[in-house]
């Protein structure tokens, strides 16, 4: 398998942009990423596009030769990836293991979702379609009360971790405030965290992610051509791992630990040979508080039920031992569930180049993001280093 | 005689979709009866309602999907 290196980002801001249409969104994240890549866009052999629901959302589908044709792409293959919330992870590997192949030397991979403009309820079931539509959904089990239900029983196993659930929040708000594409910049307490509207117990409305629209885009390619093409920090992708578990909630072996996690972030680690202390930051899916607790004791920053301590202590925190979220994550950045992979990618890149402005992080060389879909049926890991 | 089963775990749903709307707020659990975890709906909450995980609750039903239906339990020990 060749090395293969990312030489181009593109994001649109994250937020709620009635005016702007799925084209209009791609068409913004995904020149952007070919400027920052700065070659023309004849040397494009491929796009790997990520959306998840725009049938359901927005009456759209076949979003691989929209993409292809907003951004002027010609005839080359266009396909679409969907796999929930980590569809824009998923797209990414795809797109990685054609160029690793040999197959391809130069790709594009965007994600665009468009849901802001539908009403709660309607998003809500919109989402639903990531989980067991007839077995979960149809009795009632949104996203929020699936993750609820996961917070449970890991208060009971481990735990009351209620305050550090509301601190991850705090956190990432507190980082988005520094990011001028996140969706919110709203400084929180643990106290608004703890008395939000209720959704689903113990989760209130400030443990859960945005609803977003958005578009993130990235150009990969062959280490060996991204060299005479590329005038900034080389990014490697130097690892990468894939792994699933059940769909359905009540079949997983376990609730407090995801099985999709840890497998593809051992993927990942033996790839790029390195281990969880090798991580200098790391983006993880805080679809809920709950998840990026789970989250940063499943990739193996802190031990089973020692994730809360490592978060109160404030290592976590953007000035911690291992920042988590430095972007503002799911939580306060945004979650246009499409793009939100890609984004994460976006800012692990622009943390790895140097170009995070005010929130840059004096450490960062080797970065990793974590993505899951569903109740973390599907998960992606990959892991960056700066050249 | 009470079919019974325990929360394996639980949460009482504020906000739901469309379809659900009238009947928040409403619960949602994985109950455990023998080696089996399912997911269930819990009728009869009401704010009174202390949940735990471990706590015993009776099987009433299943709806016309097949979803298994409980209620909290009121059967005698």
């Amino acid at each position: 398998m060749r090395s293969v290196s990312v030489i181009g980002i593109g994001e649109t801001r994250m937020g709620r942009f009635p005016e702007r249409s799925l084209r209009d969104l791609i068409r913004e994240a995904g020149e952007t990423a070919l400027n920052d890549a700065g070659i023309e866009r004849s040397v494009i052999q491929a796009l790997f596009m990520s959306n998840f629901n725009a049938q359901f959302l927005n009456g759209q589908g076949h979003i691989g030769p929209l993409a292809a044709e907003v951004l002027g792409l010609g005839t080359i293959p266009a396909i679409r990836v969907e796999g929930a919330c980590a569809s824009g992870s998923l797209a990414f590997r795809q797109a990685l293991i054609a160029v690793a192949s040999g197959l391809y030397d130069v790709v594009l991979v965007g994600g665009v979702e468009k849901m802001a403009h539908l009403s709660t309820e309607s998003v809500t079931e919109g989402i639903a379609s990531a989980s067991d539509f007839a077995q979960e959904a149809a009795l009632g089990a949104t996203f929020p009360a699936l993750f609820a239900m996961i917070a449970n029983r890991y208060f009971h196993e481990y735990g009351n971790v209620r305050e550090a659930m509301a601190i991850c929040a705090v956190q990432n708000h507190e980082n988005a405030l520094l990011n001028p594409d996140a969706q919110l910049h709203k400084q929180i307490t643990v106290e608004h965290v703890k008395n939000g509207l209720p959704i689903a117990d113990p989760l209130t409305i400030y443990d859960c992610s945005l609803v977003s629209d958005g578009s993130a885009f990235v150009v990969l390619a062959a280490t060996d051509v991204a060299r005479t093409v590329c005038s900034k920090r080389l990014v490697e992708v130097v690892g990468s791992g894939h792994a699933g578990d059940t769909l359905t909630l009540a079949s997983k072996g376990s609730l407090t630990t995801f099985a999709a996690t840890v497998s593809a972030a051992k993927q990942a680690y033996a790839m790029a040979g390195v281990g969880p202390a090798d991580i200098h930051f790391a983006e993880v899916h805080d679809c809920f508080t709950i998840t990026q607790l789970i989250n940063i004791e499943d990739l193996g920053f802190f031990s089973k039920g020692t994730g809360a301590f490592g978060v109160t202590d404030g290592k976590t925190a953007a000035s911690g031992l291992i920042p988590i979220n430095v972007s503002g994550g799911l939580k306060a950045k945004g979650h246009p569930i499409g793009a939100t992979g890609l984004s994460q990618i976006f800012e692990v890149v622009t943390q790895l180049r140097g170009e995070g402005g005010a929130r840059q992080l004096p450490r960062a060389d080797v970065g990793l993001t974590h993505n899951i879909g569903g109740t973390a049926a599907t998960c992606v890991v990959n892991i960056f280093r700066g050249r | 005689m009470c079919r019974r089963g325990t929360l394996f775990t639980y949460s009482v749903v504020h906000s739901g979709m469309d379809a659900f709307k009238d009947q928040t707020p409403y619960v949602v659990a994985l109950v455990k009866e023998g080696q089996q975890i399912r997911l269930a709906r819990v009728e009869g909450y009401t704010d009174r309602h202390e949940l735990v995980v471990g706590m015993d609750v009776d099987f009433m039903a299943e709806d016309q999907e097949g979803h298994p239906i409980y209620r909290f339990s009121s059967c005698p020990e």
